[in-house]
């Protein structure tokens, strides 16, 4: 049985001369929770909804649960549960019209899910759609997905709109039961305090392309800052250099693996090391998107770091 | 599932134009009674009726039917459902034609029933020996031909309003297209549901579902590529 839940190769999508997602290699191992990270515009919709079948990849591939999006996309979409970005449903539907409406399609539905996730979340059923603050809008979106059984949950942005107690409540939700179940969870966010508080995984989109993609606990125990001072500092990045900021005479590396090993090499190299930092996902977010940044204006370019 | 949403979408339309296909027809006859209306009621007055009735569903559930996920913003909720697009846009079609096909049918029976009660006999009314049988089934086919034009059109412009002016423009433009050229050079341009050139009656009709279909099929092919 394939391990990953998702594996794509090469993932591109174009529109006209805008590319949108440039050759991205995912890899989302089975009952994960992986938080898909990136800036507005970096390419993570563009990528879900390659994922299941919304749009067509212009080059490469992608199976999600270990099946082709293109030619089998109706039997993963069997498996999958997704919530939008856009948390529009039918207005003139009730949460329980809307229940009764998903029900049918899916063979692995759970009435008492629904029941459970109702009352969790405090969603009034019998009223419509529209008329639902944006939060219990939202809440109607999770409910659907987490009632269907899946496999795998695919969730853009869902906690959009959520109050920090819902925003808390999901967190639980997904970390314990839909987990318990062995369901993958693929979740895009900005929020990078969730992402830590859950995942496992992270993944890092900018600009279409995937900057960094590694395992949680790997950044807290190996990824260092590591800031030296000296002339003629190597500004290249590796698979061992996530991103160089260069700041007058002063270097600061994101390094991923063997810091202090790193560090060794630059003292050899006649540089004073003057600080070796743990870095926080936060951190190495933005390091990467300034990163992004400097890349754009013609400047270093980008090495991903991937899963082992 | 899709068909109950559907249902639910055109369920006051169709509701509506129901009780007006049962009730216009009696009461016209009861208005008319002891007038010469009643005695040529099939062609003057259950015909004309019949075909307005008819045009005007078509039309309405043709733009308020068909598959408006675009529009309402809902495409990447209902095409994540494990379902080809095929099957969502071929469902909204079959509603909306067994509506069309129920108020035609409830509007021909009210029709027969009303004109039996003022015929001498009620298997042999005053309908069915002044209406040929081939007049209901023209005016079923060109119904169905509007119904499928409008809402595929509405499908593909993905706006019930766009769908509605497209389908009524072809409609009427085709009609005047086709009087232009047999006036300028006597040539019959085939138009829904009149028989096309020497075909026997049955395969034209055959020919006008088909061609109607068609329009559905180009609907189909259109969502099914459409980017979301």
């Amino acid at each position: 049985m394939n391990e990953l839940a998702i594996a794509s190769t090469d993932l591109t999508k174009t529109y006209g001369s805008i590319r949108a997602v440039k050759g991205i290699d995912l890899s989302v191992p089975r009952g994960a929770i992986y938080g898909f990270l990136g800036r507005n515009g970096a390419g993570k919709t563009t990528t879900i909804k390659m994922l299941l079948g919304l749009t067509r990849p212009t080059a490469g591939s992608a199976r999600v649960l270990a099946m082709d999006v293109v030619s089998e996309h109706i039997a993963i979409l069997r498996r999958t549960a997704f919530v939008s970005e856009k948390k529009t449903l039918y207005p003139s539907l009730t949460p329980s019209d809307l229940v009764r409406f998903s029900r049918g399609f899916y063979p692995t539905w759970s009435d008492s899910a629904v029941e459970k996730y109702a009352r969790l979340f405090e969603i009034p059923m019998k009223q419509r759609f529209e008329e639902l603050s944006n939060g219990n809008q939202t809440k109607v979106f999770l409910l659907l997905a987490l009632s269907q059984g899946a496999d795998l949950l695919v969730l853009d942005e869902p906690t959009t709109a959520l109050d920090p107690v819902s925003v808390d409540q999901l967190l639980h939700v997904l970390a314990g039961d839909a987990l318990d179940r062995g369901c993958t969870i693929f979740f895009s966010s900005h929020q990078l305090e969730e992402v830590e508080q859950i995942a496992e995984y992270a993944g890092v989109m900018d600009h279409g392309k995937l900057v960094m993609e590694c395992r949680l606990d790997d950044i807290k125990s190996e990824f260092r800052l590591i800031t030296a001072a000296g002339n003629s500092l190597p500004v290249q990045t590796s698979s061992q250099v996530l991103s160089v900021d260069v700041e007058g005479n002063f270097c600061r590396y994101v390094v991923t693996k063997d810091a202090d090993g790193f560090a060794a090499g630059l003292s050899r190299n006649g540089a004073t090391v003057t600080n070796i930092v743990p870095l926080s996902l936060r951190e190495i977010f933005l390091q990467l998107a300034r990163r992004e940044q400097s890349c754009t204006s013609g400047n270093a370019g980008a090495t991903p770091v991937h899963l082992p | 599932m899709y068909f109950w949403k559907c249902w639910r979408d055109t369920r006051s339309f169709a509701l509506a134009f129901l009780v007006i296909g049962a009730a216009a027809i009696p009461i016209t006859a009861a208005v008319g009674v002891g007038t010469s209306l009643v005695q040529g009621f099939g062609t003057t007055v259950f015909l004309p009726t019949f075909i307005i009735l008819l045009f005007v569903v078509a039309l309405g559930l043709g733009t308020i039917g068909a598959i408006q996920e675009f529009t309402d913003k809902t495409a990447h909720f209902l095409f994540t459902k494990p379902r080809p697009r095929a099957y969502f846009v071929w469902a909204g079609w079959a509603v909306g034609c067994i509506e069309l096909l129920t108020i035609a049918l409830v509007n021909l029976l009210a029709g027969w029933l009303t004109l039996a009660h003022y015929s001498q006999s009620p298997v042999r009314s005053v309908l069915f020996s002044s209406i040929k049988k081939q007049d209901i089934v023209g005016i079923l086919i060109y119904t169905l031909f509007i119904y499928c034009l409008t809402y595929s059109l509405t499908a593909v412009l993905r706006n019930g309003l766009k769908g509605l002016g497209a389908s009524m423009g072809i409609t009427i433009g085709f009609q005047v297209i086709a009087a232009a050229i047999r006036v300028r050079w006597n040539i019959d341009v085939p138009l829904p549901p009149l028989p096309i050139g020497s075909l026997p009656i049955m395969i034209s009709n055959v020919v006008w579902i088909l061609v109607a279909l068609l329009f559905v099929l180009g609907a189909q092919i259109v969502v099914e590529r459409a980017e979301i």
